[in-house]
């Protein structure tokens, strides 16, 4: 019971994490990045790259990391998504495109095994007659940190304000002189760089392996689906009914079943009530 | 209240969260009228539309009956499949075709009829609204005028027997007004078309309407001939500080 | 009945490609080749059904691969279980995906472009999914093996093939070119006005749907008794994306475009066989490349500026 208890708090930490970013850049620019997953798998990727062939500690290397993929997602945003902007589906298209991209190189570049992306904590604890991996406290403890931090850092701060009003209305923003093009940057960069978190916390006991984008993004899309698009208080509800559904799953049915938990909570949700439990913009 | 209207609308109500935005609206359309509906903006005339149409489904307990037939619940495309059709208040084509392809589309409803060479009709009515020549445009590059233009021809392709035109003369110039006025006319006296005409600015309807229906904050408050709603108190008042401006107008359009 | 010139000229060059298509296993005895061209008029089926639904009505369909599929494997499972004849498969996956587009399309295609695709492409997961969950029935990872061929002859297989790819498009293009196409391209322009209009647009679009994926079933199951087995990656998003290609690559919206979409990319594939591991990364580039510099595809246009040069007026 308290296993469950513990790892599905981990498993919501994670894809909370995975899901705010998603739901950050959709609520102010729109935007449904398909490439986010890939986020994921390259905040994963640099930090075993940084530790094992540059040797890096892993302390410098995770934020080495997160920063060079917080500026890839800006580069991605300019690049290839800002062009596309006219048509939401284009976006889609484009930002999948991308994300096969990036599947290929990592292939190309790291081969198709599992790799090894070095945990913080090697330790294990005995909590309430449990054995809970350290890495997994770790992910559950700073997933909390970073989503509050983000939390306090819109709601209490000028930046915060900005992106709060773009999401709520771009074109008042627009008037009000909010450049919104710079917002879109910055929203990116912190989308891309909580993905690339999740990355690093999981990738020590999630598999690493170049395909690995297609699940979060699939599992991000059900989360902001359920929790209401551009809302963060959804997102992080929604994280936790997903984590803890398909950890409930897991252990009562079996772990092939998890994956389709998501799915389905998507697809009943969108059937259902496409607006989500918050959200105000309907998928109609 | 003849039992022979054709439009017969009934104690129709819908509110948006906190906001009444129609209250018991009820009126009747005789075959062959042009009736106008006239209100500041806000006043609820686009939401009455789309109640009419069945893009929106209205509070509990009004009801809504064309030539006999109750209207509530009905999917918009069997509404307009009935015989009503309706213009947007804000143009909304088909782009990606040609002008033609709009109103050919416009026929192809339940009322289509079978055999009839719907190219040929649609060019004919192309050429009554004024769009002549601009027939194998693509529908984006129409100015706004004749955008408006396509919307009525479009309107009029499934040979409705009530047709909602909502504000058809925002944006025009008065030339332009004045043209699609005579269509208008020209359209109802031909086809014993009923028209129902949604206008927030008055001078348009003058020549135009029989009878019109005054509406504020989503109630009717009168109900008269022009000139009679013109000198009604109620009605300057909607239009407070327009006051004088009514009284003028109504003046000098005999 | 008289054909304008454009039409004669599209009727010309219809029959010279099927004709070309049919003599080049005549020319060049190949066992290789024919194998090629007949993946090629089979992806082609795909393109066309996929252009029909998303390319007329802008609702990119990002889960046909879910049609294929089932078609394939209701192939598979008559087949292999039911010992059917192969010949019993056509109708059968086209009946069973058409069920599948009927369960899909109700609840989703009311959905905004974007939910839309992505709902199709979480159906097209959940089956992926399914097949390997329920391994006691469905072969798991390998699949179902040892399909019976449907005609002994890979030569006449391909003919086979063949046909039927010049019969749906055929069928497909007359549908998009009638008042059904208009239809489905005012649903793109602008759904409120049409129901305005008249128009029933729900049936309309899961008609589409549906049509577009009887057909895609089909080639599922042409694909099953040609390989001779089906596995669960015939699900994945991956051939989903790379029909999309294909018919960008062919011309959103034209029907006949999108046959030669796949005949450039298995073409492209085969010509980068040996570069095996790059082919997705070559794909996957080659779609970005097509959404920024091309999108009006580029067999579509062509053909438009032969017929311009051979005197069209239309």
């Amino acid at each position: 019971m308290l296993e469950i208890l513990i790892v599905g708090a981990v498993s919501s930490a994670i894809y909370a994490m995975l899901a705010v970013g998603f739901t950050l850049i959709f609520g102010v620019a729109r935007i449904l990045n398909l490439a986010h997953g890939s986020f994921y798998a390259l905040g994963a990727y640099g930090a075993y790259f940084l530790t094992s062939q540059l040797k890096l500690p892993l302390l410098p290397a995770s934020l080495l990391a997160i920063a060079a993929v917080a500026l890839f997602g800006v580069g991605v945003e300019r690049v290839l998504i800002r062009p596309m902007r006219h048509s939401q589906l284009a976006v889609l298209m484009i930002t999948l495109a991308a994300a096969l991209v990036i599947e290929q190189a990592l292939f190309l570049g790291f081969g198709s095994e599992y790799r090894n992306v070095p945990a913080f904590i090697e330790a294990k604890y005995h909590i309430g007659g449990v054995d809970v991996a350290g890495a997994r406290l770790l992910a559950l403890g700073v997933g909390t940190l970073v989503i509050a931090a983000l939390w306090t850092f819109i709601q209490r701060t000028r930046l915060g304000s900005a992106i709060l009003a773009i999401s709520q209305d771009p074109q008042a923003a627009q008037y009000m002189g909010i450049p919104s093009d710079r917002i879109f940057s910055l929203v990116m960069a912190i989308s891309a760089a909580l993905a690339a978190t999740a990355g690093i916390l999981a990738g020590p006991f999630l598999s690493v392996q170049p395909t690995m984008w297609l699940l979060p993004i699939v599992k991000a899309f059900a989360i902001v689906v359920v929790g209401g698009l551009g809302s963060i208080p959804g997102s992080i509800l929604a994280a936790l009914m997903l984590g803890y559904a398909e950890t409930l799953v897991g252990y009562l049915i079996s772990t092939s079943w998890t994956e389709i938990v998501s799915v389905l909570a998507t697809l009943l949700m969108l059937v259902v009530r496409p607006a989500g439990i918050f959200g105000r913009r309907a998928a109609f | 209240m003849s039992a022979a209207s054709l439009l017969e609308v009934r104690e129709l109500n819908k509110h948006f969260g906190g906001l009444h935005a129609v209250r018991n609206v009820s009126f009747d359309l005789q075959p062959g009228e042009i009736v106008g509906i006239l209100g500041p903006n806000g006043a609820g005339k686009t939401t009455l539309y789309n109640l009419l149409t069945g893009f929106i489904a209205p509070d509990a307990g009004g009801s809504v009956r064309f030539d006999g037939r109750p209207l509530l619940g009905m999917a918009p495309h069997r509404i307009a499949g009935l015989g009503i059709s309706r213009t947007f208040q804000l143009c909304r084509p088909f782009v990606g075709m040609s002008v033609v392809e709009n109103v050919v589309v416009g026929a192809l409803g339940p009322r289509r009829e079978p055999g009839a060479d719907l190219q040929a009709q649609a060019m004919s009515l192309l050429e009554q609204v004024g769009l002549h020549g601009k027939e194998q445009q693509p529908v984006e590059s129409l100015s706004y005028g004749d955008q408006r233009r396509l919307e009525i021809a479009r309107s009029l392709a499934a040979r409705p027997r009530l047709l909602l035109l909502d504000e058809p003369f925002a944006g025009l110039g008065s030339g332009e007004i004045a043209e699609l006025s005579a269509l208008i006319r020209r359209v109802h006296d031909e086809q014993g078309l009923t028209v129902l005409l949604i206008e927030h600015k008055l001078h348009e309807f003058m020549r135009l309407v029989k009878r019109v229906i005054a509406l504020d904050f989503g109630e009717v408050i009168a109900e008269g001939t022009p000139e009679e709603i013109v000198r009604h108190p109620a009605v300057v008042e909607a239009y407070i500080g327009r006051g004088n401006e009514i009284a003028q107008e109504g003046t000098h359009a005999a | 009945m008289a054909l304008r010139s454009g039409q004669r000229i599209d009727a010309a060059g219809a029959a010279g490609f099927v004709a070309l298509m049919a003599a080049l296993p005549l020319a060049f005895d190949s066992k290789y080749l024919i194998g090629i061209l007949t993946v090629s008029v089979i992806y082609g089926i795909w393109a066309v059904t996929w252009d029909f639904m998303s390319g007329l009505t802008g609702r990119e369909n990002f889960g046909h691969s879910l049609f294929i599929g089932v078609g394939a494997y209701t192939a598979g499972f008559l087949n292999t279980v039911y010992g059917a004849n192969a010949w019993w498969s056509l109708p059968a996956a086209m009946v069973v995906a058409v069920l599948f587009a009927l369960l899909m399309g109700f609840p989703t295609l009311r959905l905004k472009g974007p939910y839309f695709a992505l709902a199709m492409l979480s159906g097209a997961v959940i089956m992926q999914r399914l097949m390997l969950i329920f391994w006691e029935h469905t072969g798991g990872e390998e699949g179902i093996n040892g399909i019976a061929p449907l005609i002994r002859s890979q030569l006449g297989f391909y003919y086979f093939a063949l046909g039927c790819l010049a019969a749906v498009t055929a069928l497909l293009l007359a549908l998009a070119r009638s008042h059904w196409g208009l239809i489905l391209r005012a649903i793109r322009g602008d759904e409120a006005t049409c129901q305005a209009a008249g128009i029933n647009v729900t049936f309309y679009k899961i008609a589409s749907l549906a049509i577009s994926a009887a057909f895609a079933g089909a080639g599922g199951a042409l694909y099953a008794h040609y390989q001779l087995q089906v596995s669960p990656q015939l699900f994945a998003v991956v051939t989903s994306i790379l029909i999309i290609t294909m018919v960008y690559v062919g011309g959103m919206a034209t029907i006949y475009g999108p046959v030669g979409g796949a005949i450039l990319l298995v073409l492209l594939t085969e010509l980068l066989r040996n570069f095996g591991e790059w082919r997705l990364m070559v794909y996957s580039c080659t779609l970005i490349l097509i959404l920024f510099f091309l999108p009006g595809g580029l067999v579509a246009p062509t053909w438009r500026r032969l017929r311009a040069a051979f005197g069209a007026s239309s």
